[in-house]
C-alpha cells in the first residue's frame, strides 16, 4: 500500500482559536490543533483517536476546510487546497467529504432524502436529470436504503439508516478523501456493526482514502489500518495501527489502551489498569514541555522543560513522541 | 448476603394517544447486598424507565404501573406512598445520572446541593452538614473540599461533577446505589477512574449497585450478575461469566459478537441485520423475531418461559443455541 503517493499530506497544521476571556483582560489563544502531520493513501484507513478536547475534530474540520487553519498546509492528489478559492475552491471540494456524528443534526428535516442526495450534485455537477436520479439510485442501493423510500423526511428513518444516508451524501461526489468524524459514536452496538461494515465495504470498492476520528479504540482497531493518538493538539503516536495495539510505545497511548474496558469478564478480572490522574489539560495554557507530563507516570524533570519530537521508534515505521522510551519499562 | 430488592412481574406501560407502549414488559430478579448487577440493553430497551419508574421518578399518567412488585426493606415499592417515596429517594436508595452537568443545579453551590440530602433526610444542621460533606468529596477523591463546596457546577469537568454526584448520594449511606449511565458521557481514563472509584466504595459500605449501560465492556468489568434486555422484555440474566461466556440467547450472542474488541484484531463483525421494533407495535411473539436469525412459528406467536439452570435465566424458545 505504501507504494502509493499520498492523496492527502497535511504538514504542520496549526489551529488556533481566539477566546476573549473578559474585556480588559488580553485574548487567549485555544491551541486545538498545534502542528499535525499526516499523510493519506488510496484504499487506507487512518483511525484518530484521542480524549474529548484533544483537537481531532477540529483538525478533521479543518482538513476540509470547515473552519480555517492558522499554519500548514493541506495537499489533496497534487493541489494545494489551502490556496483554493471561488471557484477553484468549489471545484476542489469533489474530492473530499465527510461525514458527521449526530445524524439526527446532520440531514435537514425538512429535505426528502431525494432533495439530501441531489443537493451535492446540482452544487458541483452540471447533470440531466435522468443522470442525477440515476446516481441516486446507485449510491442509496450502496448504502442499503431501499430504493423506494427517496421521497421520504429523515424523521421517518431510525438512527443508522440516517447515517446511511449522510454517507450517501458524502459519497455521492466520488470523493477521493472522506472524513468521517464519530459517525457511530451515536448509535447502538447492534447497529454499530452494520454501519461499520458498510463503511469498510464501501471503502474498499471505491478505494477511498479514509480518516476515522473516534474516541472508541475498539470500533477504530475493527475499521483503521493505520493510527493517530492525539493528545491537546499533537499527534503523540502513530504507525500501523496493528503494531500499536499490538505493542503500544507512548505512556498515554498506553494508558488510553488499558482503560478502555473489553468484554470478557475473565480477561477484565486479571488486566492490571493503568490509572492516570487527573483530566485533560486546558489548551489555553497547556503545560510545558511534554503535554502529558501532568499525567504521565514517568515523568523526569527533561519532560517539563523540553518538548519533544515525533521520532521513529528504533527506525521502525512507528512514530512516537517521547524520548524516554527505552526508560519505561514494557507491560 | 442479605436480599435488599426483589423485583417480581414488573410492567411499567405508557398510555399515549398512539397507543399503549410497553416499556418494561415483565422483570423479574433479585439483588443482594454489596452485589453490582448490571443491566445492559440497546436504546429503548426499557432500562432507564424501568429505575426511573421504580423510583417514582416518572409522571403517571401517561406511565402506569401495570403489574407486579419490588420488594425493598420490607415494603413494596409499586404500592408505597409519595411520602414513603420520598423518605427513600436519595436516601436508602440514591441514583447518579449520565449526564452530571444536568443533574446539577447550575444555579447553587455545590455546598449547598450537597447537604440537602442530610437536612432533608438526617435533620442535620447546617454546620453537621458541611462536615460529613467534606468527608463524602475526600472519599471520592476530591482533595480541596473547602474549594469544592464554594464552587459552582460549571467551574468542574465531566469527571468531577460525576465525583460530585456520588459524593452527594453518599452522603446518606445508601444500600442501593442506581447508576445510569454514570460513565457514558466521560473519556475513558476518567471512566477508569470513576468505575475504580465505585468499586472501592461499595467495598467499604457493602451498598448495593444497579448499574446500567450499553457498554459491555464496562458490565464484564464491574458487574457480579447481569441482565440483557431488550424491548422492555428480560432475555437474559445470570452471572457476568453465564452471560458472557454461556450465553443461552441468541440476542445476547450476536449483541456480544457485533462488539468490537480492542484485544483482537476482527477480520470480520457480523452485525444483528435491521433495527429495534416500535414499542407501540408489539405482537405477542419474542420481540426479537425479525432480526433473530433461529426464528421459528412459535417466536412469533408466543413469549418463551425462563429456561433456568441454577441463577442462570434465558426467555427462547430455541432448546439450545447453536
Amino acid at each position: 500500500m505504501s507504494e502509493l503517493q499520498p492523496v492527502l499530506t497535511v504538514k504542520d497544521l496549526k489551529v488556533h482559536f481566539k477566546k476573549s476571556p473578559g474585556y480588559f483582560k488580553p485574548v487567549e489563544r485555544v491551541k486545538a490543533v498545534d502542528g499535525v502531520s499526516l499523510e493519506l493513501r488510496p484504499g487506507e484507513t487512518m483511525g484518530l483517536v484521542g480524549e474529548s478536547g484533544c483537537g481531532k475534530s477540529s483538525l478533521g474540520r479543518a482538513i476540509i476546510r470547515l473552519i480555517h487553519p492558522t499554519e500548514g498546509t493541506i495537499d489533496i492528489g497534487g493541489t494545494n487546497f489551502l490556496a483554493l478559492k471561488g471557484g477553484a475552491l468549489r471545484r476542489a471540494r469533489p474530492s473530499i467529504q465527510m461525514v458527521f456524528q449526530d445524524p439526527y443534526a446532520s440531514l435537514d428535516p425538512r429535505m426528502t432524502i431525494q432533495e439530501v442526495l441531489a443537493e451535492p450534485l446540482n452544487a458541483h455537477l452540471r447533470l440531466s436529470s435522468e443522470e442525477k436520479n440515476r446516481r441516486i439510485q446507485k449510491i442509496i442501493s450502496a448504502v442499503g436504503i431501499p430504493k423506494t423510500a427517496v421521497h421520504k423526511y429523515p424523521h421517518e428513518f431510525s438512527g443508522g439508516q440516517r447515517q446511511r444516508i449522510a454517507i450517501a451524501r458524502a459519497l455521492i461526489l466520488e470523493p477521493k478523501v472522506l472524513i468521517a468524524d464519530e459517525p457511530v459514536s451515536s448509535l447502538d452496538v447492534s447497529v454499530q456493526a452494520q454501519i461499520l461494515n458498510l463503511m469498510k465495504d464501501l471503502q474498499r470498492e471505491m478505494n477511498l482514502a479514509m480518516l476515522f476520528i473516534s474516541h472508541n479504540l475498539a470500533v477504530v482497531r475493527y475499521i483503521s489500518h493505520r493510527l493517530a493518538v492525539m493528545y491537546l493538539g499533537k499527534i503523540v503516536e502513530a504507525g500501523e495501527s496493528r503494531e500499536i495495539y499490538k505493542n503500544p510505545l507512548h505512556p498515554y497511548t498506553r494508558a488510553l489502551i488499558s482503560a478502555v474496558p473489553i468484554p470478557d469478564p475473565k480477561l477484565e478480572r486479571s488486566r492490571t489498569r493503568i490509572v492516570l490522574t487527573g483530566e485533560i489539560p486546558s489548551p489555553v495554557n497547556p503545560p510545558s514541555g511534554c503535554t502529558f507530563h501532568t499525567r504521565c507516570p514517568y515523568a523526569v524533570e527533561k519532560c517539563r522543560t523540553t518538548p519533544p519530537e515525533l521520532l521513529s521508534f528504533n527506525g521502525s515505521p512507528q512514530l512516537v513522541r517521547c524520548p524516554e522510551i527505552g526508560r519505561i519499562p514494557r507491560q | 448476603m442479605g436480599e435488599v430488592l426483589h423485583v417480581r412481574d414488573y410492567r411499567a406501560y405508557f398510555h399515549t394517544r398512539r397507543g399503549i407502549v410497553k416499556a418494561v414488559d415483565g422483570l423479574n430478579f433479585n439483588l443482594s447486598a454489596g452485589e453490582t448487577l448490571g443491566i445492559v440493553g440497546e436504546s429503548g430497551s426499557g432500562k432507564s424507565v424501568f429505575l426511573l419508574s421504580l423510583l417514582g421518578l416518572l409522571p403517571k399518567p401517561p406511565l402506569r404501573i401495570e403489574s407486579g412488585s419490588a420488594q425493598f426493606g420490607g415494603m413494596d415499592l409499586v404500592t408505597a406512598s409519595e411520602d414513603t417515596m420520598r423518605s427513600i429517594r436519595g436516601n436508602k436508595i440514591a441514583m447518579i445520572f449520565q449526564e452530571p452537568m444536568t443533574s446539577l443545579n447550575p444555579y447553587l453551590k455545590i455546598g449547598t446541593q450537597l447537604i440537602e440530602p442530610l437536612m432533608i433526610h438526617r435533620n442535620k444542621t447546617k454546620d453537621e452538614a458541611f462536615k460529613i460533606v467534606k468527608g463524602s468529596l475526600l472519599k471520592v477523591g476530591i482533595g480541596d473540599p473547602d474549594r469544592a463546596l464554594n464552587a459552582y457546577p460549571h467551574e468542574f469537568s465531566g469527571g468531577m461533577r460525576q465525583r460530585v454526584m456520588i459524593a452527594m448520594a453518599l452522603t446518606t449511606h445508601p444500600e442501593i446505589l442506581i447508576a445510569d449511565e454514570p460513565t457514558t458521557a466521560l473519556d475513558v481514563t476518567v471512566q477508569a477512574q470513576i468505575l475504580e472509584l465505585l468499586k472501592s466504595i461499595q467495598k467499604e459500605t457493602g451498598m448495593a449497585v444497579i448499574l446500567v449501560t450499553h457498554d459491555l465492556g464496562v458490565v464484564a468489568g464491574v458487574a457480579d450478575r447481569c441482565l440483557v434486555m431488550y424491548a422492555g422484555k428480560l432475555f437474559e440474566q445470570g452471572s457476568v461469566d453465564d452471560i458472557f461466556y454461556r450465553s443461552q440467547h441468541p440476542y445476547t450472542h450476536a449483541l456480544l459478537k457485533s462488539t468490537p474488541r480492542l484485544d483482537k484484531a476482527l477480520a470480520a463483525l457480523p452485525s444483528i441485520a435491521g433495527t429495534a421494533p416500535d414499542l407501540s407495535k408489539l405482537g405477542p411473539g419474542c420481540p426479537f423475531d425479525a432480526r433473530c436469525e433461529y426464528v421459528k412459528e412459535e417466536c412469533r406467536n408466543s413469549f418463551p418461559t425462563a429456561k433456568r439452570t441454577e441463577e442462570h435465566e434465558s426467555f427462547c424458545h430455541l432448546e439450545k443455541l447453536p
